[in-house]
This record gives C-alpha cells, sequence and structure tokens, in this order.
C-alpha cells in the first residue's frame, strides 16, 4: 500500500513540468552560473576570501632606538663586550622583528593576513579606510621600553595600540588572535627570561597560535566555488521538495480524491507517512543527481563518501519530514498559504543565512552560528568540513540539529494531522 | 441497512444538516433530491463516514460507525460530485490506482479494470491521460473508479452536473442498469427526472431538512389527488361538453377559446372515453394533455419555489 502511494506521488512530480523545472533544472542551472561567475573571486587565491588587511604603523625601528638603548645599558653599568653582546641579544629577540619577520611572514599566514607597513600615518585617515580590518600602531621607545621591563624590570611597559574595524568582524577578529598571542608571547617573555627561554621559543609554545599555525598546515582541501556553490543549491533546492508534495496533497484534497484514499481503508498515518518517505526519496534522488552533476560535469572530486551518506541521508530524511508536516499543516488551513510563505520567505531566509549565497561567515559570525541551526546551513557546514577534509565527528553537531528538527516535524505531524476527512 | 438517526451538522454558526432520519436498504435506489445548497453532500459525507456528525449516528447493520467505519467503507463505492480523478495519469492508471488501495493486485486488479472499463464505455481511451478527456468521458471514469472493488452500496453525489445530454443519457442508462442488477443505490440529484428514473424511494431535501420522504406517488400524492386533461379540438360544442359531463360527473370542465380543460381524479383513465364521445359528436381533437403532479410540482409545493432556484 506503502509503495503504491508513493508511487502515485512520484508519477505526479515526474509528469509535471514544474516540479522537474524547480527541482532539477533550475538548480544545476544556477550551479554552472554561480560556479563559473564567482568562481574567479574565489578560487584565485588559496582562502582570499577570509584574507584580513593589516597595517603597521612602525613609529620606532632599531636603528633608530639602538643609541637610546646603549645609552641606558651604560646608565645602568653594562660597558665593553658585554654590552656588544646584549645589544646583539636585544637585537635578535627584538618582538617587532619577531612579529614582522616570522610570525607574518610565513606563508601560510599570508594566506590570511596581508600587511602593508607604513611610518607615521595619520591615525584618524587610515581608520577611516574600509579596506583596513586592523592597524597595530608602535610608539616610538617601543623597543626601549621593551628592553627596560623585559630585562631591567622597569616599570613603564612597553605601549601599542591596535584599532581594529568592526565591520569586517571576522577578519578583525582574525587579527586581534595572531596580535594578541604575539602579545602575550613577548610579555611573558619579560618573565621567562630567567629561565633561559628565548622570546622566540616562548611565541612557539603560545597555543592559539600554535593553533592557528595547525589550521594552516592541516591537510585541508581548499572549498572552490564548484563545491561551495554544488553544495549552496543542493541544501536549498531541496527544500522546495515539501512544498510540492504539499501541494500535490492539497489537490487530492481539493479533488476528493484523498476521501477516495480514506474510503478504501488508508489511514491517514499510511498517507503521512507515504507522504514522509516521498519527500525523503525525492530529496535523496535530487542530491544525489547534484553530487554527480558537479562530479561528472564540473570535475569535482567528492571526498569521504561514507560521511557524505550520512549527511545526505538525514537531510533528506528531514526533508521527509518537512513535508509530511506542511502536508498536515495544510490540510488543517485548507489552503496553500504556508506553502507560498515558506516557499516565498522561509527559503530565501534559511538559504541566505545558511550560506547558499555566499559565506555568511563574511560579514557576521553572529548569523553564520545562526545559520548552522537552519537545516539546510547546518548541511552545509557539515558537507564543507568533510569536503576540506576533517574528520567524520566533525558532522555530529551539525546532525544533531537536524534530528531534533525532524523528530519536531514528525511529531508535530502525528498531532495534527486529520483523522477523518478534511472537510471538517 | 444503512440508517441516518437525528443526523446534524454544524460548520462554525451554520448549521447544514439538521436532524435527518434516513435510511436504505439491501437492493433498494433512493434518490436525495434538493436544490444546491440543500446539505445533500454533507448528509452524503457523513453516511460514508467521512464528516463526523456534530450528532446523532450513522448505523451500517444496526452498529454505529461513528468508532469503526471500517466495514461500512469496505462496502461503500463513492461517486463524488468533483472528478476525484488524477489528471496527470491515464483512465487505466488512474483505475490501477484505485483498485491498488482498495487491496486488489495482479490478474484480478487487470480483470476488474478490463471489467469496469467496459461498463463505462472507455476500454477505447484506457491508455488516455485524463486530463484530455471530455467532461462526459471523465463523469464516467468518475463512476468506474468506484466500482473496482464491487461495492454493495453506491453512493453517487449529483454524477451528472455540467455534462451534455448524450453523455448524460449514458451515463443514466448505466446507473439504471446496476439498479436492475441489484446494486443498492443512494442518488443525489437536483435533476427531478432522473431521481424519478432510477429511484424507488425518495427523500426531499431543503436547508438541511427532510422536508418528505415516500416512493414517488406518495409524494406526489402529497400535491394532489387529481389530474388535468388539456383538450385542443375544433368546433368544441355544447352537446360533447353536457355528454362529458354526464361520463365524468365528478369531474369540472371548462372552455376557453378552442381549450377544453378537465380537471377529474387520478383513479380515472378518461382519454378513451373522451375520444368517443368527440367522433360521436364530430368534433376533432388536435392535441390531448394529461398534466400529473410532477416532484418539480411536489417541491414547488413544500418549499414554494421551483427545484433548480
Amino acid at each position: 500500500m506503502l509503495f503504491t502511494l508513493i508511487a502515485k506521488q512520484m508519477k505526479m512530480l515526474i509528469r509535471n513540468k514544474q516540479p522537474l523545472i524547480i527541482l532539477l533544472v533550475m538548480p544545476l542551472v544556477l550551479i554552472t552560473i554561480l560556479s563559473n561567475a564567482l568562481g574567479s573571486i574565489m578560487d584565485s587565491g588559496e582562502e582570499a576570501a577570509i584574507q584580513a588587511n593589516l597595517l603597521i604603523v612602525d613609529n620606532s625601528s632599531w636603528a633608530q632606538e639602538e643609541k637610546a638603548i646603549k645609552l641606558f645599558l651604560e646608565q645602568e653599568g653594562v660597558n665593553g663586550p658585554p654590552l656588544e653582546a646584549m645589544l646583539i641579544q636585544f637585537k635578535s629577540s627584538d618582538p617587532v622583528e619577531l612579529l614582522n619577520g616570522t610570525i607574518l611572514a610565513s606563508d601560510e599566514m599570508k594566506k590570511y593576513i596581508a600587511v602593508d607597513y607604513k611610518k607615521y600615518v595619520d591615525l584618524k585617515v587610515a581608520r577611516q579606510d574600509e579596506n583596513i580590518d586592523g592597524i597595530l600602531n608602535i610608539p616610538t621607545n617601543f623597543r626601549l621600553d621593551y628592553v627596560k621591563s623585559a630585562y631591567f624590570n622597569n616599570t613603564n611597559l612597553p605601549d601599542l595600540s591596535l584599532y581594529l574595524n568592526q565591520d569586517n568582524e571576522i577578519r578583525a577578529s582574525i587579527i586581534e588572535s595572531v596580535l594578541t598571542d604575539w602579545q602575550t608571547g613577548y610579555t611573558q617573555s619579560a618573565a621567562l627570561l630567567s629561565a633561559d627561554l628565548s622570546p622566540q621559543e616562548i611565541m612557539s609554545n603560545v597555543t592559539s597560535v600554535e593553533k592557528l599555525e595547525q589550521t594552516l598546515e592541516a591537510n585541508e582541501r581548499k572549498i572552490p566555488a564548484s563545491i561551495y556553490y554544488t553544495v549552496g543549491m543542493l541544501v536549498m533546492f531541496a527544500l522546495y521538495i515539501p512544498a510540492f508534495l504539499a501541494g500535490f496533497a492539497l489537490q487530492e484534497v481539493q479533488w476528493k480524491v484523498y476521501d477516495r484514499i480514506l474510503l478504501a481503508g488508508v489511514s491517514p498515518i499510511l498517507y503521512t507517512l507515504s507522504i514522509f518517505f516521498t519527500g525523503t526519496f525525492v530529496a535523496f534522488i535530487q542530491q544525489v543527481m547534484m553530487l554527480l552533476f558537479g562530479m561528472f560535469v564540473l570535475g569535482i572530486e567528492w571526498i569521504s563518501l561514507e560521511a557524505m551518506v550520512v549527511i545526505i541521508v538525514s537531510y533528506s530524511v528531514f526533508v521527509g519530514a518537512l513535508s509530511a508536516l506542511m502536508t498536515t499543516l495544510q490540510f488543517r488551513t485548507k489552503t496553500e498559504g504556508i506553502a507560498n510563505v515558506f516557499n516565498g520567505l522561509f527559503i530565501t531566509v534559511f538559504s541566505f543565512l545558511g550560506g547558499s549565497f555566499f559565506n555568511i561567515r563574511d560579514i557576521s559570525e553572529t548569523l553564520g552560528k545562526i545559520g548552522d541551526f537552519t537545516p539546510n546551513g547546518a548541511t552545509m557546514s557539515a558537507i564543507l568540513s568533510i569536503q576540506k577534509g576533517q574528520d567524520l565527528s566533525v558532522i555530529w553537531p551539525f546532525m544533531l540539529a537536524i534530528y531534533v528538527l525532524v523528530v519536531v516535524c514528525v511529531l508535530l505531524s502525528i498531532v495534527f494531522f486529520p483523522r477523518r476527512g478534511v472537510a471538517e | 441497512m444503512l440508517q441516518a438517526i437525528n443526523l446534524s451538522k454544524r460548520f462554525k454558526t451554520k448549521e447544514v444538516v439538521r436532524e435527518i432520519n434516513m435510511e436504505l436498504l439491501a437492493g433498494e435506489s433512493v434518490g436525495l433530491l434538493g436544490p444546491n445548497g440543500a446539505g445533500k453532500s454533507t448528509t452524503i459525507s457523513m453516511l460514508s463516514s467521512l464528516v463526523q456528525p456534530t450528532s446523532g449516528d450513522v448505523l451500517w447493520n444496526e452498529k454505529s460507525i461513528a468508532k469503526n467505519p471500517e466495514p461500512l467503507r469496505k462496502t461503500l463505492g463513492v461517486v463524488p460530485q468533483e472528478i476525484a480523478l488524477y489528471p496527470e495519469l491515464s483512465a487505466r492508471e488512474n483505475l490501477a490506482f484505485f483498485g491498488r488501495v482498495y487491496g486488489l493486485k495482479g490478474e484480478l486488479l487487470e480483470t476488474r479494470i478490463t471489467e469496469v472499463l467496459m461498463k463505462i464505455g472507455l476500454t477505447d481511451r484506457q491508455k488516455d491521460i485524463v486530463k484530455t478527456f471530455s467532461g462526459g468521458m471523465k463523469r464516467r471514469l468518475n463512476i468506474g473508479a468506484a466500482l473496482l472493488h464491487r461495492p454493495s452500496i453506491l453512493i453517487m453525489d449529483e454524477p451528472t452536473v455540467g455534462i451534455d445530454p448524450q453523455s448524460r443519457a449514458y451515463i443514466l442508462e448505466t446507473v439504471k442498469q446496476f439498479v436492475e442488477e441489484g446494486m443498492t443505490l443512494l442518488y443525489t440529484s437536483h435533476y427531478m427526472e432522473e431521481v424519478e428514473m432510477l429511484c424507488d424511494k425518495i427523500y426531499i431535501m431543503d436547508q438541511g431538512k427532510i422536508i418528505a420522504h415516500g416512493t414517488k406517488e406518495e409524494l406526489k400524492g402529497l400535491v394532489s389527488e387529481n389530474q388535468t386533461i388539456e383538450l385542443k379540438a375544433n368546433l368544441l360544442t355544447e352537446n360533447f361538453e353536457k355528454t362529458l359531463i354526464e361520463r365524468f360527473p365528478t369531474a369540472t370542465l371548462h372552455i376557453e377559446e378552442e381549450v377544453l380543460t378537465i380537471s377529474m381524479s387520478k383513479s380515472e383513465e378518461p382519454l378513451a372515453t373522451i375520444f368517443a364521445v368527440a367522433a360521436a359528436n364530430n368534433v376533432v381533437i388536435t392535441s390531448a394533455i394529461v398534466k400529473v403532479p410532477s416532484l418539480e410540482d411536489v417541491f414547488l409545493h413544500l418549499t414554494g419555489k421551483a427545484l433548480r432556484d
């Protein structure tokens, strides 16, 4: 019986042009267009989408301050060869040089932070520049103050100013993270010098810097536009399935075919189940077709097949559950209003938050986190994580959101589905 | 036996069916006659267990269907007023689907489909998509879909609405055949001639209430015990009129221009006598119309309005 109902729903879908165009043709066309149109931007450099621009305004320099440091050492009673040796050591452990020459100069860090160096900049003007995500202002006498503080327990601590562009939250946070770790590192170095640890060693042991370096150096795959938009369209267009199935079900009610089905002894629960399974099946087929399109037409190599199966099946089950819920609500209201609102408003908002159009985290981390709670956003994040090469365990928090939504949809469908005819 | 006991249905503030009592015995063909909006379809929905009554009950073989409608549903074939078919599927695919939901499969299903297609005269068009069918063909297939599981009771809700006279005649003949084969029929219509042709017992419904019921004769008896004969003749003579009064002493006669109207009891069969008297008096009768009360007259008599108002 269940098979008969599912087969009939499949026939209705296949023999209607509109669902076929929206569910299959449109996403394939959009994947092709977006992959090509935005590919040049997205694929131009590795992780270019999240590259932050840092301006370092260095009002000081070693050459400029060496004289003052030498004078300070002489005043402290250091002379002759020991003084020369100390100068060499101070120069080699200059925190600004460590930042510029080691941390920011690494190839991996360059993908995330593009650095521009200037001297004596008008900070007011520089801070108005929307293209700058952060400004690090190094004042005159910074190195002298650092030497005094780190080696001679002077209470005059070296002072730095960091200005972050709040409009570019993500990029600003990258800069903040790296510079905070750097600052923490050289501050700690002062206290740990007695243990004969050099600032470089301390810096390399700072946890978050290490973490960031690991992120950059791990065997992660770059996500090109073709993968991004295939996944984006895949999760977005699957959301159109429930409205079509609920629309067909409402037509069955209006045509009194549903009455005939009930009179034949088919229980409303079985009918709802048939919608659930049809939705799941159609979503699965639709997603597989898009993945195959990506593979054979766009040349995408999908990795971690078993994780992909888990994600796709879970999302398909969600689409099935949503189809059953939408059918229930339409049977209750006896109008297509709910499907229209869902198609016209919810899918657009969900797709925006979920990142189908572009990476929402480029705008706001908060919106990105909200997006992870949308079914499409959670699925997209899970697939992209897997395609980056991350471990299977990374998908479970996303899948949990999907499973919770499935349970909610199924429970609401069971509670609200009309037990007799819909005429009541 | 299917019985409706004090059946009422209220949708929000509107009471569309009010305390209806009906019964449908095995082998009977019962008509439910009433104008559009009288509550016929809601009554049928309650009788077929699709709509829960607000009050009252429906009994199938003396057991309420409220909690267990399945035994009734298995025996019912319902032809709704709407075309309850899938327009994108072919006639055969539609029948196959409805057959399968009734649990038919394999060879039995194929045999039943072929049988039904022959009954409704659509064998030649079985592979065509329903949306390409004419209104009449869709109506026939609509009936066919209710026959696959060989129901013992057929409920038809205005099955001839909106179709051409030829298709209508075909459908009526088909339904008449079902009745002659002994199928129990509940037929609703606002066409009194259909109900008159097909049904032994008639319920007349208006504004949610059954306002009269009985056999055709019993209902017509509500209007009048008399019949009226209108004669058109050349040279109506006084002698002809006088002879008729002698022959039919209880009749009343009225002459206006060349039309003689005679009103007398329905129990009399006067035409042969009238023609004999006319011949004896050299009166040439050009037309004779015997008027007996129709169901239309009954409805008019009971409600003060015409059936199709």
